[in-house]
């Protein structure tokens, strides 16, 4: 036991703990990792709750518009349906895929494109608006803290949509392979996470702030 | 691979999805965030006891999404997703709770009050 300790570690010659090593579930793996990679994507949306809750005071908005005056409930409330059935579409796309129907997965994946981008679209459309009335992120902290979490959640979007076109593509492509099913589990998880965070974005950040 | 099987569509992972499970998943969520919109636009309770309901509908969607979405449950092929997640939870809590805590005492005790500003909540 001792001259194991004294000696250095040769990597060359290190022999593993399992003799009989039979690889890894690929797929499992992946997964696996991936949801470690959306815990943390998680974190990132606490440090940004965590600084639009330390500047959504009275005096973090100064004396400019706070999101009582700018907030429109049902507004954002169609765009959380929006998000809703575009995660139930993804859903639904992954369930066809059980039977290896290549038609349902990509008729269930451009459904829920369109509506991930009909959430988009209103998302851009609420900023525009704001804009135009002069509530910029440069007009006080609680405004900065506002922008940073909503675009944040809206880049996510984003980055979604894109990943789905290349799922889609890399589908008619390359079929059902185990790295095409793995990726699509990922990003059936990452778009559901996203639907998570809305939640908390939709409750803590709109409804909240329209009430005070 | 390790069950045995070369076709990926057969993985656990693929064959858990579930239509009705989703479904249920995106009824309980709509329905819980149309009564928090109706009881924020109408201001029908007291502020505090709104506050507490809209919380409450929050943390019962999201609950709800985590296992009919994400599958996070207690089964044999989903158990370490769902440690993974229940140690997330209170970093996340701290995370937000412990910097808002710092602040609000903070600005307790510094902030003055400045002429035209709303009062402090």
């Amino acid at each position: 036991m001792s001259s194991a300790h004294d000696k250095p570690v040769n990597p060359d010659q290190v022999v593993l703990w399992s003799d009989d090593y039979e690889g890894h579930d690929v797929i499992s793996t992946r997964t696996f990792g991936f949801w470690m990679y959306i815990l943390s994507d998680g974190m990132l949306f606490a440090t940004l709750f965590a600084a639009y809750g330390v500047l959504s005071y009275s005096h973090s908005y100064y004396t400019g518009p706070t999101p009582a005056q700018f907030v429109a409930p049902w507004y954002t409330f169609i765009q959380t349906m929006a998000l809703f059935l575009s995660v139930l579409a993804y859903g639904f796309s992954m369930a066809s895929m059980k039977t290896g129907s290549k038609a349902g997965v990509i008729n269930g994946m451009i459904a829920s494109m369109v509506l991930g981008g009909v959430f988009l679209g209103l998302n851009i459309h609420d900023v525009l608006r704001m804009i135009s009335m002069g509530i910029t992120p440069e007009v006080s902290g609680g405004l900065s803290a506002f922008y940073a979490l909503t675009q944040v959640h809206a880049a996510h979007i984003f980055v979604g949509l894109i990943w789905m076109l290349v799922m889609l593509y890399q589908i008619l492509k390359k079929g059902f392979t185990e790295d095409v099913v793995g990726r699509l589990i990922s990003l059936r998880m990452f778009w559901q996470f996203q639907a998570v965070m809305w939640v908390f974005i939709y409750v803590f950040v709109y409804l909240w702030g329209y009430m005070s | 691979m390790s069950h045995g099987h070369s076709n990926p569509l057969q993985h656990p992972e693929v064959q858990m999805a579930s239509r009705s499970s989703y479904l249920a998943g995106f009824v309980i969520a709509s329905l819980l965030m149309l009564a928090a919109t109706i009881l924020v636009s109408g201001q029908v309770l007291a502020p505090f006891a709104l506050l507490l309901t809209i919380m409450g509908c929050a943390g019962l969607a999201a609950i709800a999404q985590m296992y009919f979405l994400l599958h996070i449950d207690i089964s044999e092929h989903n158990i370490w997703n769902t440690v993974a997640l229940v140690m997330f939870i209170p970093l996340f809590v701290i995370t937000i709770g412990l910097t808002w805590w710092m602040f609000s005492q903070l600005y307790m005790r510094t902030m003055p009050m400045i002429p035209g500003m709303p009062g402090m909540h």
